[in-house]
């Protein structure tokens, strides 16, 4: 059987997208991007940490695109970061800056600044509120104006908490360590090549699909790894963004633009490690494995720490330990894409197959024909 | 004022502010676009704490704009979607660095707007400090 090239499908295409837009309105009912940017939170953080671009509003608008869907969302603002220009470059952001909304640690119940909630689901019941379905704009406003009231006249303190890490390091229980000002490396510049650098692993990590971030750190601490983890300081905060001036007048703080300020969420891992120290004697000390993503991510970050201890420790028994394993495979536009791709048409690749599987039986019948 | 401590301010402060120093300025001088407020990103640059070194997290989506007054080109940036506060910020921008008298008295305004921006974050920080734990230690029996 020869191949024939074949072409169509135009109309039915179009008509695909136009059933698309179908599903999507056909209940006759709008839902405004002002509506997704005021009440998915989690789901905005999400996709704005996946696609590695921080804007609320865009993030809302690929939301409703995507009827939802959160690797077509991270798709859509993959693709549109890629038509806008880069202009700068920002000042390094020192996590200590972070206007802390919540700060946590498992480790330690004392920590200088105290364990600050803010705002989690940990200790909610997770039983389906079906008040919910009454809530109306003017509900949420009254509930608003009765807790700013509430809050007035309580503790205050101040905004920026000293870190964790670093009373460890001053008590000596983690080594000291320099700052490093090396220019980092940049995976929507250059592809990724192994060995990889650190901060490579760091921003793949970052920018990574949350459940498959979370599902590697999980098979992590159930045995396929080497680890076990203790989250050290989880903290919810915003950071502010700066830019030098472009034309270089002046590259000091008080010169810089200040541009506005991002969520992120951070964790510091920490993992035990015994060491051997001079004339053989070992001690236990503690490593730090980092997370950082934008938004409120606890989950990920937690396990984007697990992962960057993990690949700082290359371990050829275990996949979570192998940075090619763990860096090509996390991606969603990637992963999601390449599965995708399976439903494109291939029918000259396959009919090839199906060729080859005929002519294998034809000949398989003959021989027992023959024989 | 420097320039790290004006753009906070004008950028977390009441819009009408920048409204009102950057229409000051129209009022009195030529002032020629020369970039329109335009989109762009402005990739973070991160230090994280484990090694101490610099990564990069993502990309921030702002706007942006240029303008000049005389010789002098001032610059406006934000992050989002905000032509309008791109635009009054790069004359506010020129404003300075041109040193016209204008700017002479927005010290106190600017000091004042800061004033109010802190009282809102001190109240919004003691919500937020509603939910600090304070643990008790049970009995030993």
């Amino acid at each position: 059987m020869g191949y024939v090239a074949v072409k169509g499908g135009t109309i039915a295409i179009e008509e695909s997208i136009k059933r698309l837009k179908y599903e999507r309105i056909q209940q006759g009912q709008a839902i405004e991007v002002e509506k997704i940017q005021a009440g998915m939170r989690g789901l905005i953080d999400q996709v704005m940490s996946e696609s590695s671009l921080y804007n609320e509003g865009l993030a809302a608008l690929a939301i409703k695109q995507a009827e939802g869907n959160p690797e077509e969302a991270v798709f859509l603002l993959r693709a549109f970061r890629s038509t806008v220009p880069r202009k700068h470059y920002s000042r390094v952001i020192e996590s200590g800056e972070m206007h802390v909304e919540r700060r946590i640690s498992a480790s330690f119940k004392d920590i200088p600044g105290g364990q600050i909630l803010g705002a989690t689901t940990d200790y909610t019941h997770r039983l389906l509120d079906f008040s919910l379905l009454k809530e109306t704009d003017k509900i949420v406003q009254e509930w608003l104006h009765h807790y700013h009231n509430e809050g007035a006249g309580g503790e205050t303190g101040p905004q920026v908490l000293p870190k964790v890490v670093d009373y460890l390091r001053q008590e000596g229980l983690i080594p000291p360590c320099e700052n490093n000002d090396s220019e980092p490396d940049d995976v929507t510049r250059e592809s990724l090549e192994f060995p990889s650098s650190r901060s490579q692993r760091l921003q793949i990590l970052t920018r990574g699909e949350t459940g498959a971030v979370t599902s590697l750190a999980y098979a992590v601490i159930r045995g396929y790894g080497a680890l076990h983890p203790t989250v050290g300081e989880l903290r919810v905060g915003t950071l502010p963004v700066s830019i030098d001036h472009p034309a270089g007048q002046g590259n000091n703080d008080e010169d810089a633009f200040y541009i506005g300020e991002v969520k992120v969420t951070e964790v510091e891992m920490l993992m035990p490690v015994t060491v051997e120290k001079e004339y053989g004697k070992k001690e236990l000390e503690f490593e730090i494995g980092y997370g950082l993503c934008f938004g409120q991510n606890e989950t990920k970050a937690i396990a984007m720490g697990i992962l960057d201890n993990c690949l700082e420790h290359p371990n050829n028994e275990f996949p979570s330990h192998n940075e090619e394993f763990v860096l090509f495979h996390i991606d969603s536009v990637e992963s999601t894409g390449f599965i995708s791709h399976l439903k494109m048409p291939h029918y000259v690749t396959f009919q090839s197959k199906l060729d080859s599987v005929r002519k294998t039986k034809k000949e398989e019948k003959q021989e027992v024909t023959t024989g | 004022m420097k320039r790290r401590r004006r753009t906070e301010i004008l950028i977390h402060g009441s819009q009408k502010l920048s409204s009102q120093l950057a229409e000051n300025i129209r009022q009195n001088y030529r002032i020629e676009v020369i970039q329109s407020p335009e989109n762009g990103l402005v990739m973070i640059k991160m230090r994280e704490t484990s090694q101490k070194s610099l990564f990069y997290p993502g990309e921030v989506f702002v706007t942006e704009c240029k303008v000049q007054i005389g010789e002098t080109i001032g610059i406006g940036i934000v992050a989002g979607d905000h032509p309008e506060l791109a635009e009054n910020l790069a004359v506010i921008d020129a404003a300075f660095e041109a040193e016209l008298p204008e700017t002479g008295s927005w010290a106190g305004l600017l000091e004042q707007e800061e004033q109010n921006i802190r009282q809102q974050r001190d109240g919004a920080r003691q919500a937020i400090l509603k939910t600090k734990v304070d643990f008790e230690s049970m009995d030993v029996q």
